[in-house]
């Protein structure tokens, strides 16, 4: 095993970043015809008209990963995937939101 | 290295048909998908599952691992044979068909890699003309604290690399990253041209980093802003006082408004995660009553009881 150390830049996609659709293609390892179909079951919101004008934004890139790992994974289809992910993602905020409640009741009930 | 035995960990036996592996796979992956996952360990084992499929799955990659031997056991001490992949005669880019995803491959371990991995008569044929490196993706996890005040991190890379014997080594590369303050949760950075090295002169893929921050036991993150559950006395809800409260950048004094109650919320501009703007945080008051575990507390209950007419249940309607 070799290590060697580097510093690299760090570029921050932040909510404002747009990604081109090769970029997404290229970062998600989908195929655009994949992405057509996951825009057109509204998972994710692209600007532009054209799908080879679109351009998605950085946070959605996230969205399509998982959708893309789903689909390539567990051998689901495009709107399985699609599903699941807003399915993934309701769950997700259900669990923020009952740790808030849970850590609510508990320090008011415990008084500790 | 250690031997992996691949057929224990999808639980099938060694005369198991490919479809009934398929059919294991698939419960298996489903259960430790770690996007799926609440197992331990999801992405672990899930990695182990995929390891051993993506062997398993290919009629020649699973003859050629059977020829290791039914008596080697998971863990027991291994060299591939010298003569290892001689005596196989392989379609070409036998990996190139369905699930394989080199990203994937990457993760897989060093007795996946020496087997199967790059190089070797396993991997693809035909692929020497110039290919841009593909992207690779990380997560990485920090604490709250780190993306409030920024930081840097060494992330330690495993990729799969060719020695000029054509053997396959994994080389552990690592990269220092600078953690801009203020990031929040789910957000990607990208690190341009840390992917694959592309072949010959063709550029190489990016490194892209899902960063997640960790739950904190004291602060409820949503989005920059900051929410801490702050337990007040009964006369200090009632009365009103100034208390100390946690904030990310130290604690600072408040002012509780008299007449304050139980659920009610108070916000501190600004004093959420770093940005444009900058996150709130938002102090969710709760009221913790003092135990009666002494005569003392439990005669001013009983005062209380005489001299207030209080009844909590006045809205019930009963």
């Amino acid at each position: 095993m070799t290590t060697a150390m580097r510093t690299v830049e760090t570029q921050v996609l932040s909510e404002g970043e747009w990604l081109s659709i090769t970029q997404v293609c290229r970062a998600s390892q989908i195929d655009v015809a994949v992405v057509i179909e996951l825009v057109e079951l509204g998972l994710v919101a692209p600007r532009g008209n054209d799908p080879q004008d679109w351009q998605v934004s950085a946070r959605e890139l996230a969205r399509l990963r998982t959708a893309a790992r789903l689909i390539r994974d567990l051998g689901v289809n495009v709107s399985g995937a699609a599903l699941a992910v807003e399915l993934l993602e309701a769950r997700r905020e259900l669990e923020v939101q009952l740790r808030a409640l849970e850590r609510c009741m508990h320090s008011g009930a415990g008084g500790d | 290295m250690e031997f992996r035995d691949y057929y224990q960990t999808l639980g099938v036996t060694r005369t198991a048909t490919a479809d009934e592996i398929k059919k294991v796979y698939r419960r298996l992956a489903r259960k430790y998908h770690p996007d799926v996952s609440k197992e331990p360990n999801a992405e672990a084992k899930f990695k182990e599952v995929q390891e051993a499929y993506e062997v398993l799955r290919d009629a020649e990659k699973r003859a050629a691992y059977d020829q290791l031997g039914p008596e080697m056991k998971s863990g027991q001490d291994f060299r591939p044979p010298p003569d290892w992949g001689s005596g196989f005669e392989f379609r070409g880019g036998a990996r190139g068909r369905g699930r394989a995803n080199p990203e994937v491959d990457a993760q897989f371990s060093d007795f996946f890699s020496s087997l199967f991995g790059g190089g070797g008569a396993f991997s693809q044929a035909g692929e020497t003309r110039a290919r841009g490196g593909r992207d690779h993706h990380a997560r990485v996890d920090i604490e709250l604290e780190e993306a409030f005040r920024g930081g840097a991190r060494t992330l330690e890379l495993r990729r799969p690399q060719q020695k000029p014997d054509g053997s396959v080594d994994l080389s552990t590369h690592a990269v220092k990253v600078t953690i801009p303050a203020g990031l929040t949760d789910g957000q990607q950075l990208r690190l341009s041209g840390q992917g694959e090295p592309g072949q010959g002169a063709a550029r190489a893929g990016d490194l892209y980093l899902e960063v997640h921050i960790r739950p904190h036991d004291l602060y409820q993150l949503d989005g920059r802003d900051v929410t801490v559950t702050l337990p007040l006395a009964p006369w200090e809800a009632a009365l009103g006082a100034m208390v100390t409260v946690p904030t990310l950048g130290g604690p600072v004094q408040m002012r509780i408004p008299a007449k304050s109650r139980a659920g009610q919320k108070l916000r501190l501009r600004g004093r959420g995660l770093p940005g444009d703007p900058p996150g709130d945080e938002y102090l969710q008051l709760s009221i913790a009553l003092p135990p009666a575990d002494t005569p003392k507390a439990r005669a001013f209950y009983e005062e209380m009881s005489r001299e207030l007419a209080f009844d909590p249940r006045a809205n019930l309607g009963s």
